[in-house]
């Protein structure tokens, strides 16, 4: 099989097809302490994209609760215990990916998941960790006791995708000028590779075609200049989505890339399986580290720190407050003083953002009503 | 990306040679009976002038060259009858499965059968790969497909066949005129070959090379499959002689080679997970 680098795991490893990277890679920065599963991203992308025939349980964009809920069943937990404990200390990846880890015959390490684990989506939310009565009875203590948090996702547009190398009528492909990977709808036979192939599980079988579909990455938004679906729609502001560099190529200037190379404060998701996943996520600060290192990576305690002083770093806090703040992608960004710009791939200026909201404090009493108010900023 | 590492050379050259050889031996070979001029396709499995025709029992053996494989398909011998009216040329397949697969869901496969002719005429001293062709040697490849069978006889599939409870109050594209509706249709939209209901159960492609199975432009092939009592009967029919690129061109009298695959739906075979045959060698009768 052909080595390829994966920077994500700082090793070689093999791959089904010689490495090529895209031109340009979409990527996407979730910040999960923001996230409140509102499903607004959901809709939006359901409405855009999923409402044929054949995609009543499609979901390209879901958002589970962790650490039990889930969209398909039990999909993380299944993968990982068919790859096995494999050691995941910081340095290069030790471990198996999916590719090395193929069985005999086979060209990743996958599974089909059943219809039914389709539809319940989401099973198990909002349930935290932990009992209250077994546990001795709760009682208010910092850091909680429990804990839950809310996991987005849709496609990872990854550098190296199975679900590509898992086909084997090479149906699925990476555009070169964006990095989006898509099924061709021509060329799939419905054999569900793919479906079996991506440990994410976001390809989808549609019964009524008889194809495997996947998230489109919203290409002829990107291609426009515009940002995803479920990036401008989301209600807790909580999405970037532009283009993303390896960390030897990062522009200080590009805000994804300052978010995940510069600043280290976001990770893509089980890096271990060796796909090179595009979407970041900046992890939830409240949730235990043990838990966060298996999901993050071994490093992802320094995320977590960086995020807690976000406010020491300018230039962080200012590509975090391009989040939510405009439909266009920031190719390219800037702080000046108190307001964080965004511009376009030529330089022309999108958006303006002041790096504090301005405060105006009112009186406790309100002399003209003769009342006192309990809202005052 | 370029497409490497995917078959493994030693894997082919044995797999060539394989081809090379048991190509003479005389039981292994498949008499495509004359029988009335007029009659053109047989599109009846249980057609009376089957019995007539000579069978010929058909090893199949696991696809191990391209991955994915399923190293233990469940079907392992076919017999096969084929006749030939000077213009049609129909072979008539048939095999054990204890159970029909004719609905695709996510959980679920259909049975599917093929036959692939050579595409140029039949050299045996430089034979086409009977994997696929090669280049140089293109195939022609006819597959039966029983889901596409059960459209022809119950219409396109809906929601209802599959879960039948499901309600839908209405879709999208049920608004919207057909032009515009075409972008919630997906690959049905894209007259995508295995999505849309097409007027026969067969899908006439051509192959030059693993990964490189195309429909062809113009679709010369029947088929017709019945399920019975624990076996699949399945009737394919070409004419002999169309001006197709991909076309296999024969008349009465012609040597040549015919190859056969099978997919056992109810083991999830599909793809390159199937049951195949080397070259038969096949006469048909003057
Ligand atoms: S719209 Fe934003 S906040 Fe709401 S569920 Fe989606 S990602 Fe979370
Ligand atoms: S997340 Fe899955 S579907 Fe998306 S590119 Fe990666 S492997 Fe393919």
């Amino acid at each position: 099989m052909p080595k390829v680098f994966n920077w994500q795991i700082g090793r070689d490893m093999d791959y089904l097809y010689e490495g090529a990277r895209p031109k340009k890679q979409f990527g996407m920065v979730m910040d999960l302490n923001k996230c409140i599963a509102c499903q607004t991203c959901t809709i939006a992308c359901k409405t855009t994209w999923t409402s044929g025939r054949g995609q009543e349980y499609q979901f390209w964009n879901n958002v589970e609760s962790k650490p039990y809920g889930y969209y398909p069943l039990g999909w993380d937990v299944r993968i990982l215990e068919k790859l096995g404990v494999q050691p995941i200390d910081a340095g290069p990846y030790q471990g198996k990916t999916i590719f090395e880890a193929a069985p005999e015959g086979e060209r990743v390490l996958g599974y089909r998941p059943e219809d039914m684990d389709y539809t319940s989506p989401n099973i198990g939310e909002d349930d935290s960790t932990g009992g209250i009565i077994n546990e001795g009875g709760a009682y208010l203590q910092m850091p909680h006791m429990q804990w839950m948090f809310y996991l987005p996702r849709i496609c990872n547009h990854c550098t190296y995708p199975a679900c590509l190398g898992a086909c084997p009528r090479q149906s699925v492909y990476k555009r070169p000028e964006d990095g989006i990977v898509l099924i061709d709808q021509e060329r799939c036979r419905g054999y569900r590779e793919c479906v079996k192939g991506c440990p994410y599980k976001k390809p989808f079988f549609n019964a009524l075609n008889r194809t495997s579909e996947k998230c489109v990455g919203c290409y002829p938004a990107v291609e426009a200049g515009q940002q995803t679906r479920c990036t401008i729609g989301c209600i807790g502001k909580i999405r970037l989505q532009g283009f993303i560099n390896t960390p030897d190529q990062a522009r200080e200037d590009n805000p994804l890339d300052y978010i995940v190379h510069i600043a280290k404060v976001a990770r893509p998701l089980f890096p271990q399986l060796g796909l090179e996943p595009n979407v970041y996520y900046i992890p939830p600060m409240h949730v235990p580290s043990w838990f966060l290192k298996q999901m993050f990576g071994a490093t992802v305690d320094q995320a977590v720190n960086v995020y807690r002083r976000a406010a020491e770093d300018k230039k962080l806090l200012g590509a975090l407050m391009l989040f939510g703040a405009t439909k266009e992608i920031s190719h390219h960004y800037k702080v000046d003083g108190d307001t964080v710009t965004g511009y376009t791939e030529q330089g022309d200026e999108i958006i303006r953002v002041p790096m504090h909201e301005p405060i105006f404090t009112r009186a406790v009493f309100d002399e003209k009503l003769q009342a006192y108010r309990s809202n005052i900023t | 990306m370029r497409y490497t590492g995917m078959v493994s050379r030693a894997a082919l050259a044995a797999a060539l040679l394989l081809a090379g050889t048991g190509m003479a031996a005389a039981d292994d070979h498949l008499l495509v009976q004359r029988i009335a001029a007029g009659t053109g396709p047989v599109l009846d499995p249980d057609a009376g002038l089957w019995q007539q025709a000579t069978p010929l029992t058909v090893a199949l053996q696991a696809q191990m060259i391209a991955t994915p494989v399923n190293a233990e398909p469940a079907v392992s011998a076919l017999t096969v009858r084929a006749v030939h009216d000077g213009l049609w040329l129909t072979f008539q397949l048939r095999w054990d499965d204890p159970t029909k697969s004719d609905t695709i869901d996510l959980d679920r496969f259909g049975d599917q059968a093929a036959v692939e002719l050579p595409v140029k005429a039949y050299d045996a001293n430089n034979p086409p790969n009977p994997m696929m062709g090669d280049a140089d040697q293109p195939v022609t490849i006819m597959q039966w497909r029983a889901a596409l069978q059960r459209d022809q006889e119950q219409g396109e599939p809906k929601l209802p066949d599959i879960y039948p409870n499901a309600h839908i109050d209405f879709y999208t594209g049920d608004l919207l005129k057909p032009e515009e509706a075409r972008a919630y249709t997906g690959a049905v939209g894209l007259g995508n070959p295995v999505s849309r209901v097409g007027k026969s159960p067969v899908l006439d492609q051509m192959a030059a090379g693993f990964g490189s199975l195309t429909v062809k432009p113009q679709q010369r092939a029947g088929a017709k499959g019945v399920w019975a009592d624990g076996h699949w009967t399945v009737v394919i029919a070409r004419p002999m002689k169309t001006d197709g690129e991909f076309d296999p061109k024969l008349a009465p009298g012609d040597g040549s080679v015919a190859a056969f695959a099978v997919w056992e739906g109810g083991k999830d075979e599909t793809g390159s997970r199937k049951a195949w045959s080397d070259w038969v060698p096949l006469s048909l009768e003057k």
